[in-house]
């Protein structure tokens, strides 16, 4: 899976993958987000819209790309998880750390 | 083995998680009948349960694996059994992490809540596990045993 980083306005990235969040296409979640950090934009939204399936590896990169943009001062937060990814989330305990919007452009309208 | 299940047979690498999610999927399609959430939860089970054997089990040799599936009137049940050494396993009931910020340790906790049984136990040369899910649909014969 390929994921796809699209700015909004000044410091917000969103990232967008179409496919399964597992074992195989973590590391590309995690890197994805680590350039949208390196380039300054330290509040990521991960589009999960096009995501159709989440493991416990797919949930331990979410973790970790949530805790590398909190030690940069920023945040990470989800848009739009499908049915699967909500009941993964809340079977983990997960919904109270990773806050889910109904789009990308709300996540940050806070 | 279980009787009249349908069978995948891979060493990963080069296979990887997908293959098995991809084998998962064709299966439970033979089944339209089945409800969207019990074919949900199993799904999830399974990968979790792929995932976690190849993430411990490989020891840089790769790891054989055999999955077997059965979709049957009021349950969906699968084995899977793998050569990785005995790693001492011993399946209690397992809770999330106590630190909501972990990134790992939650995969066996998950597959608990998602399914009513999950057995692991060593046979032999190999880890053998075992799932199985109690699914609602009243009324139908089980197809699977007479196919």
């Amino acid at each position: 899976m390929k994921f796809e980083t699209s700015p909004i306005g000044d410091g917000i990235a969103a990232v967008r993958g179409v496919g399964r969040l597992n074992m195989v296409s973590a590391p590309a979640l995690r890197e994805t987000v680590a350039v949208a950090l390196a380039a300054g934009r330290t509040r990521i939204v991960i589009d999960l819209s096009g995501v159709d399936f989440v493991d416990s590896s797919g949930l331990g990169a979410l973790i970790g790309c949530l805790k590398s943009a909190r030690q940069l001062g920023g945040d990470l937060r989800i848009a739009q998880p499908t049915a699967q990814v909500e009941m993964v989330l809340q079977l983990s305990n997960l919904d109270r750390v990773l806050k889910s919007y109904g789009s990308t452009e709300e996540a940050y309208s806070d | 083995m279980i009787e009249g299940a349908c069978v995948l047979r891979l060493t990963t690498p080069p296979a990887n998680v997908n293959d098995v999610h991809d084998f998962i999927v064709a299966e439970l399609d033979r089944h339209p009948d089945l409800n969207a959430m019990d074919r949900m939860v199993f799904l999830t089970a399974l990968v979790e349960l792929a995932t976690n054997v190849i993430q411990h089990a490989d020891t840089g040799f790769g790891v054989t694996c055999t999955f077997s599936l059965r979709v049957g009137h009021d349950r969906i049940e699968a084995e899977l059994s793998d050569t990785a050494e005995d790693g001492g396993i011993k399946l209690v009931a397992r809770e999330m992490p106590a630190d909501e910020l972990a990134e790992s340790g939650r995969g066996i906790a998950l597959i608990q809540a998602l399914v009513d049984d999950l057995r692991y136990e060593r046979v032999g040369d190999r880890n053998l596990w075992s799932i199985t899910k109690n699914t609602a649909r009243p009324g139908l014969t089980d197809v699977s045993a007479v196919s």
